[in-house]
């Protein structure tokens, strides 16, 4: 068995953690390029949206590298998130590969028993113990927390930055240097010492500057090159953003939702202009907009695939609270299509509007 | 007090049961008129760009139904059967219409549980509230409008032609002859005759769906995937035709997975949206009547090409 996964953000690094941790064979696949996109979409239906073309590139890029086994997480809501799992297994077996696809829905949906016979297959292929098992899968999501926590600071604090491209410079070695180790502790301690870097990044606390929210669709606000590098190219204009969907935020947000738990203050944010949920993170978008607006950001970027439903939906609302508390949001549509030179026009006129904006307050 | 029920969406399978609940509740009804081009314009010009074209329509009537009553009744329904949803946009339909068109009037727009009958149940006592404060006569004319309902069963009448496909898509794109451009009876013209998903019944749609890796979470891709797959299997179809709006989500993934079970036969997707064509696509469907033509009477092993 060789093990896979489809990139979404830092994911694959907390991956890595995990199967070093447990001892399994696994192929990263390489960082999302043209090359996977095109080798993506050229296997995709035409009006699928974009996570799931990327995510074929990947399995491509998997393949070609032996990779027999693909781990995904599935959905069961409205979204077509959901049904990536049955179309991809079609896909793929059409073209030729016997793989083997983990698909790790919500146990709610599935039932624990069969959500822990998926879960079984990956770590029957490790030597480990059972407490070293569990020692591993806690180390990963370690990882994940700390990268994310890393990442978090680094966006906001390029601000702040007295010495221009720190925080980026930061954020990119860690990354580098965590992919390179090959135990999780070790990749773990690694990270601190980024955090104990990028906390001693000098500052100055009396700049203003322009403080984004970044919302819309998870896989596309999580990883990068879905978004032309939206979040690093903000860094670069010394923009501050935040963003509250993570894969960390994904997984709590799983666990709490049977309890009703998840996320209240998001709940109590979008209860004016969206009570429901729709599937995908559409109350979420709304309730970040609004919560964005109370905390004193300057504005919000949504970004959303071409097509994607419950963004739609939220696209349609988004107006009506900038209308309402005077807080520009933008919508930045991406798909295989989008030209980066047209993305950057919008981004740079965007900033413009707010800067003067801020002058005139 | 004057309930205005836009004929758009799912109008086109639930219009009776919506028509019998108010009429009951004693509620002056007026229902937009079909769909025409004036209607279609103004969807357009207040529906967010990227929504498909049924949901622009659906705009467009509301738009329509706005100065001519009192409230305006938004089928949003989030369920029809348990554990499976329509589409997100129709979850999120009621603010999608609130937030799009101005001056507008009250909006009936509850979420709507077809499955358990205690959700439905408080899905009409909150409705009706609004209309009549008898609590039994809610509960009545709930039940008038289901038994109207199931006893009514949409189909499209055909006459016995040459060629037989399977008409496929959602009920409001099947059923709408203007968003359609009248699709049967060009079909008809064409010695086609047509037969829908409706035709299928639920046991042998079950059938099919329950071999799927993962059970679809969409009622309309069960619904089409099953009946799609049965008659296709029961050989009693000679091509399938496949009338999709733009940007559907639900369709990139059902005609894929539709298409992965039909590898022998003639499947053409007809794709519609505000810009459609009428002439490029009549071209396509004649140029689809020939293939079928061509296959029955010239060959007996051809591939799905013609």
């Amino acid at each position: 068995m060789l093990i896979t996964i489809p990139h979404m953000g830092n994911v694959y690094l907390a991956a890595k953690a995990l199967f070093d941790g447990i001892d399994v064979p696994y192929v990263i696949p390489e960082p999302n390029n043209k090359e996977s996109l095109q080798k993506g979409s050229l296997y995709s239906p035409e009006e699928m949206c974009l996570p799931f073309k990327l995510m074929m590139g990947n399995y491509m890029q998997s393949i070609e590298k032996g990779a027999d086994t693909i781990l995904i997480t599935g959905s069961c809501g409205p979204c077509r998130y959901g049904e990536y799992c049955e179309l991809q297994i079609k896909i793929l077996s059409k073209l030729g590969h016997d793989l083997d696809f983990i698909v790790l829905d919500a146990p709610g949906e599935i039932g624990m028993d069969e959500f822990l016979r998926r879960l079984g297959k990956i770590f029957k292929a490790s030597s480990k113990s059972r407490a070293e098992k569990l020692l591993a899968i806690k180390r990963a999501f370690r990882v994940m927390d700390s990268i994310e926590k890393l990442e978090a600071k680094a966006h906001y604090l390029a601000g702040y930055e007295i010495n221009k491209g720190d925080c980026k410079r930061i954020l990119r070695q860690c990354k580098k240097d965590a992919f390179g180790c090959d135990n999780p502790v070790e990749m773990l301690r690694v990270i601190k010492e980024y955090l104990k870097k990028i906390n001693a990044v000098p500052v100055d606390k009396t700049k203003n500057p322009i403080k984004l929210s970044i919302i819309g669709e998870i896989y596309t606000v999580i990883e990068p090159y879905s978004n032309l590098n939206i979040e690093d190219k903000l860094m670069d204009y010394g923009v501050s953003t935040k963003r509250l969907l993570t894969p960390s935020w994904w997984y709590r947000d799983i666990v709490l939702k049977p309890l009703k738990l998840n996320s209240p203050g998001l709940r109590r944010a979008s209860k004016e202009y969206l009570p429901l949920y729709i599937g995908g993170h559409g109350r979420e978008c709304i309730g970040e907009a609004v919560l964005a607006h109370k905390e004193g950001m300057d504005g919000a970027i949504q970004i959303f695939p071409l097509g994607c439903m419950p963004e739609i939906v939220t696209k349609a609302i988004l107006p009506s609270i900038q209308r309402d508390k005077n807080f520009p949001i933008m919508s930045l549509i991406v798909d295989e299509m989008t030209g980066e030179a047209g993305f950057m026009t919008r981004i740079e006129a965007f900033l413009d509007m707010i800067k003067s904006q801020k002058k005139t307050n | 007090m004057k309930v205005g029920i836009p004929k758009g969406l799912l109008y086109y399978k639930y219009g009776v049961f919506m028509k019998t609940f108010f009429d009951k509740l004693g509620a002056e009804i007026v229902v937009s008129p079909d769909t025409n081009r004036q209607i279609l314009n103004e969807g357009v010009k207040y529906c967010v760009d990227e929504a498909c074209l049924p949901i622009k329509v659906f705009h467009g009537h509301v738009s329509y139904l706005k100065d001519k009553c009192d409230v305006i009744f938004i089928p949003r329904i989030m369920s029809i059967r348990e554990k499976e949803y329509i589409c997100p946009k129709f979850c999120g339909l009621t603010e999608m219409i609130a937030n799009s068109i101005p001056d507008l009037p009250f909006l009936l727009g509850e979420p709507i549980y077809w499955t358990p009958k205690e959700k439905l149940m408080k899905w009409a006592l909150n409705t009706g509230k609004y209309l009549t404060n008898d609590k039994q006569k809610i509960k009545k004319a709930l039940e008038s409008a289901l038994s109207k309902q199931n006893k009514t069963k949409n189909t499209i009448k055909q006459p016995k032609l040459k060629y037989k496909v399977a008409l496929l898509g959602h009920p409001y794109s099947v059923y709408d002859p203007f968003l359609n451009m009248d699709l049967v009876k060009k079909l008809n013209r064409l010695n086609v005759e047509i037969i829908t998903e409706d035709a299928v019944d639920d046991k042998s749609i079950d059938f099919e769906v329950n071999k799927l890796f993962k059970k679809p979470f969409w009622t309309f891709a069960r619904n089409t995937y099953g009946a799609a797959v049965n008659l296709v299997k029961g050989q009693k179809i000679d091509g399938v035709v496949y009338i999709s709006s733009f940007a559907c989500g639900i369709d990139s993934v059902l005609i894929e997975l539709i298409e992965h079970e039909t590898p022998n036969l003639p499947f053409i997707v007809l794709k519609i949206d505000e810009h459609t064509g009428e002439a490029g696509f009549n071209t396509r469907i004649e140029a689809f009547a020939d293939m079928l033509g061509r296959r029955l009477n010239f060959a007996y092993n051809n591939t799905a090409y013609g």
